[in-house]
């Protein structure tokens, strides 16, 4: 161990305060190294506060300021004129009034409450089993759970709509020839098919956060359990599940999120299925809004808008959880 | 959470203010359309070199037989993602930082909100009005507004309905005439066989709404002055409404399969959709259905013989070479932009290599599209069906700057009349309602007419 060490401070000699420069400036050296100490964290931070700035802050603050920017024209293409400026709260005013933007954020909600708990309680039975003492090869199973979600989505969208569209889908087929007729991509089926996408993409990805927490429960904890005389499901119930709740609530609040943000997947099948308009999703209405209608300010209104939702949603979910801890 | 004091609450919330008050200062548009001064060719000796985005397979190909011929304009070409799956956003984007190509590939229907982001060059004042005779005339009108044109036309989809012969003789039809026969087939058809249709009606895909609407005679939108007059409820448009709520409450079209889907493809293939009207370009796409080579021909599209200001066929898609606001070389590029759509060597190229549309051009359809096709039985339908297509359009049909906006909100509303919410006739009537504003909420004024 000494040898490297030697060789690092050795190395410092060259960028000035070299070896022997703490003592050459014994005199100077309270104040001096009382400022460096106050400075090092910032310039430590610096390289990540120049990005985080860059590419978040001012993002963040450019697109709330678009949101409160309207555009003014006169003529028929704003020949005679056109001006941009603060249009006070018209973008969000327009957001609102808009049906099929209100009615994307009731479907994604009814969405989320149906897929997030199908999908965490699949990723608990699963991270239990796996995790269980009967579970055989629970490292391949792991790994084959997890795999879906090594896949992005575009791609997977993709996959899952050769299975869900009429003429190419042995599923379709093979209920056909039983003569069941299924349509995946119909206006009451396909948010559902959506979900299934989803809960096969993030399930096995719930299911190792959980898993990592069931592995950080001690032994005895176990042992002393089965010495009293609890059974597989008693300790599931009684002991793991209780202790697993900081990484379900943590795996529940970022489904939450991402359900919100529900983009790709109903983006890719919209061009098999004629039941996704173009405001399905709140995020895909931000889409519409920016890159077809060209109307960077009602985008930036509703993006916004899903951001608070999901601050609030995630705030809210989180405030009952804690207050349930607390009686 | 303590730490978060309210005085750091404040300061940030000052912060934020200031940044707000700066940034809503920025806006996403440019200046207004430039509508004077030109920037003259360049000197002679000077090499111009230019920059072609477009969608088009293979363009630096054609672009590479004009680069031949013309040391002194070198045109490169640098594809972008076809329209609004991304190349208008890169476009867009573009002009809003003042850079970008000198041509750009911008469809018919999307010039005038190329306009509204001013960002295309009044191509009038480049010497477009010598050569405008040669295009097809509808295609010319479709780009002129405000006394100038702004864009070169470049293919277009003069429409037409391929059909299978075999499928439509086993309920004893042709190809059908008008609308009523084609309705009488759709019906025979799907009661022969309830797993085949005539047709497939896209209901999320507005565009073949419209274009049937505007061979109906309809005109939905008119500049006049300053202001845009929209009347999308006049009796053309509500006869092709009534005609397709029909055929939609019979279940004798199927809305499932939108064309070009790959579940339409299937089904092409299986025999179970016996035809397609669509544009010219349609053609190319078909040729991808396995186990339909051969079967299928072609025939002029349906016609409303019962509406007296209908036109024998109407535009699906077209697209145009528009040179862009930010063109250091307006005069070249416009140069470069006519050789490619007019002559006989610039059409021959952008069908072997890019599969364009429809040739803009009135006098030359292509080589390759005056023989026939194995695909289609060697019927020589270039020239006995489309040819004489691109001629029977309605010359007074404009794209409003938000044509995509009212086909998306149309398109939203047409998916609820497959579930029963509506009709189409409500539909467009409530969509009308919803124009005006629209064009308000871009800063433009309009009224309804109807």
């Amino acid at each position: 161990m000494s040898a490297p060490t030697a060789a690092r401070s050795a190395a410092r000699g060259p960028d000035g305060r070299g070896p022997g420069g703490v003592g050459a400036t014994t005199p100077a050296r309270g104040r001096g190294r009382s400022s460096a100490v106050r400075r090092a964290p910032w310039m430590l931070m610096a390289p990540f506060l120049v990005i985080f700035t860059l590419s978040f802050l001012l993002p963040i603050v450019y697109a709330v300021g678009q949101s409160f920017t309207r555009v003014e024209r006169s003529g028929l293409f704003g020949e005679d004129g056109t001006t941009s400026g603060f249009g006070g709260l018209a973008n969000y005013r327009q957001a609102l009034e808009g049906t099929a933007f209100v009615e994307s954020v009731g479907r994604v909600l009814l969405f989320g409450v149906v897929q997030v708990t199908v999908m965490i309680v699949l990723a608990t039975v699963l991270a239990l089993l796996l995790e269980s003492a009967s579970a055989r090869w629970p490292g391949a199973f792991r790994t084959i759970y997890f795999l879906p979600y090594g896949i992005p989505g575009v791609i997977a969208t993709i996959l899952w709509s050769f299975l869900y569209v009429p003429g190419l889908s042995p599923v379709v087929d093979v209920a056909g020839l039983l003569g069941i007729d299924v349509d995946f991509l119909g206006p009451s089926t396909v948010l559902w098919s959506i979900a299934n996408i989803v809960t096969w993409a993030y399930a096995g990805y719930n299911m190792l956060i959980i898993v990592a927490q069931l592995k950080s429960i001690p032994g005895d904890l176990y042992e002393a359990a089965r010495v009293d005389g609890a059974g597989p499901l008693r300790i599931a119930w009684s002991l793991q599940l209780p202790l697993i709740r900081p990484a379900l609530l943590l795996a529940i609040v970022f489904s939450i999120i991402g359900t919100l943000q529900l983009f790709a997947e109903p983006q890719v099948l919209q061009s098999v299925s004629t039941a996704i308009s173009n405001e399905y999703t709140p995020n895909l209405a931000a889409y519409n809004s920016a890159f077809n209608n060209n109307d960077y300010g009602v985008a930036a209104a509703q993006s916004v808008l899903i951001a608070l939702a999901a601050f609030v949603l995630s705030g809210l979910f989180l405030a009952l959880t804690n207050r349930k801890d607390r009686s | 959470m303590t730490t978060l004091s309210r005085r750091s609450l404040l300061r940030g919330g000052a912060l934020g203010a200031a940044g707000l008050a700066g940034l809503a200062g920025c806006g996403t548009v440019g200046a207004a359309p430039t509508t004077t001064g030109t920037i003259p060719p360049a000197a002679s000796g000077e090499v111009v070199r230019l920059q072609y985005w477009a969608w088009l397979k293979d363009l630096q190909q054609v672009c590479d037989v004009w680069n031949a011929q013309r040391p002194d304009i070198q045109v490169e070409a640098v594809w972008i993602p076809g329209g609004n799956a991304g190349g208008y956003q890169k476009l867009f984007a573009a002009i809003a930082a003042g850079s970008g190509p000198d041509l750009a590939q911008v469809e018919m229907r999307n010039v005038p909100s190329f306009l509204l982001q001013s960002g295309l060059v009044d191509v009038s004042r480049y010497g477009f009005d010598q050569v405008a005779g040669q295009y097809d005339r509808a295609l010319v009108e479709q780009v002129s507004f405000l006394d100038a044109a702004w864009a070169v036309p470049q293919d277009s989809g003069p429409m037409a309905t391929f059909y299978r012969p075999d499928l439509l003789e086993e309920v004893g039809a042709g190809p059908p005439a008008t609308w009523a026969e084609w309705l009488e087939t759709a019906r025979a058809v799907h009661a022969a066989d309830p797993n085949r249709w005539l047709e497939s009606f896209p209901v999320g895909d507005t565009s073949v709404f419209l274009a049937y609407a505007s061979q109906a005679g309809a005109v939905w939108f008119t500049p006049e002055d300053d202001r845009w007059l929209v009347n999308m409820t006049d009796d053309a448009t509500m006869a092709v409404a009534r005609h397709f709520d029909t055929a939609v409450s019979e279940g004798v079209v199927n809305t499932s399969l939108a064309p070009y889907s790959p579940g339409w493809f299937a089904a092409v293939g299986d025999g179970r959709i016996a035809a397609l009207t669509s544009g010219s370009w349609g053609d190319a796409l078909l040729e991808g259905a396995t186990g339909a080579e051969g079967l299928f021909r072609v025939a002029p599209m349906p016609v409303w013989s019962d509406l007296p200001g209908s036109y024998g066929s109407s535009y699906l898609g077209g697209s145009t070479a528009a040179l862009m606001a930010g063109s250091e070389h307006p005069y070249e590029a416009l140069e470069f932009a006519t050789w490619m759509t007019t002559s006989p060597e610039g059409i021959d190229a952008m069908i072997r290599y890019s599969g364009i549309g429809w040739s803009p051009a009135t006098d030359y359809i292509g080589a390759a599209r005056q023989e026939g096709s194995e695909f289609f039985g060697g019927q020589a339908y270039g020239t006995e069906v489309f040819a004489p297509a691109a001629q029977e359009q309605n010359l007074d049909w404009t794209w409003p700057p938000i044509a995509q906006q009212v086909m998306d909100g149309l398109g939203d509303r047409f998916r609820t009349v497959v579930t029963g919410g509506t009709t189409m006739v409500d539909a467009v009537a409530a969509m009308e309602g919803d124009v005006v504003e629209i064009f308000r909420e871009k800063g433009l004024s309009a009224e309804v007419v109807s």
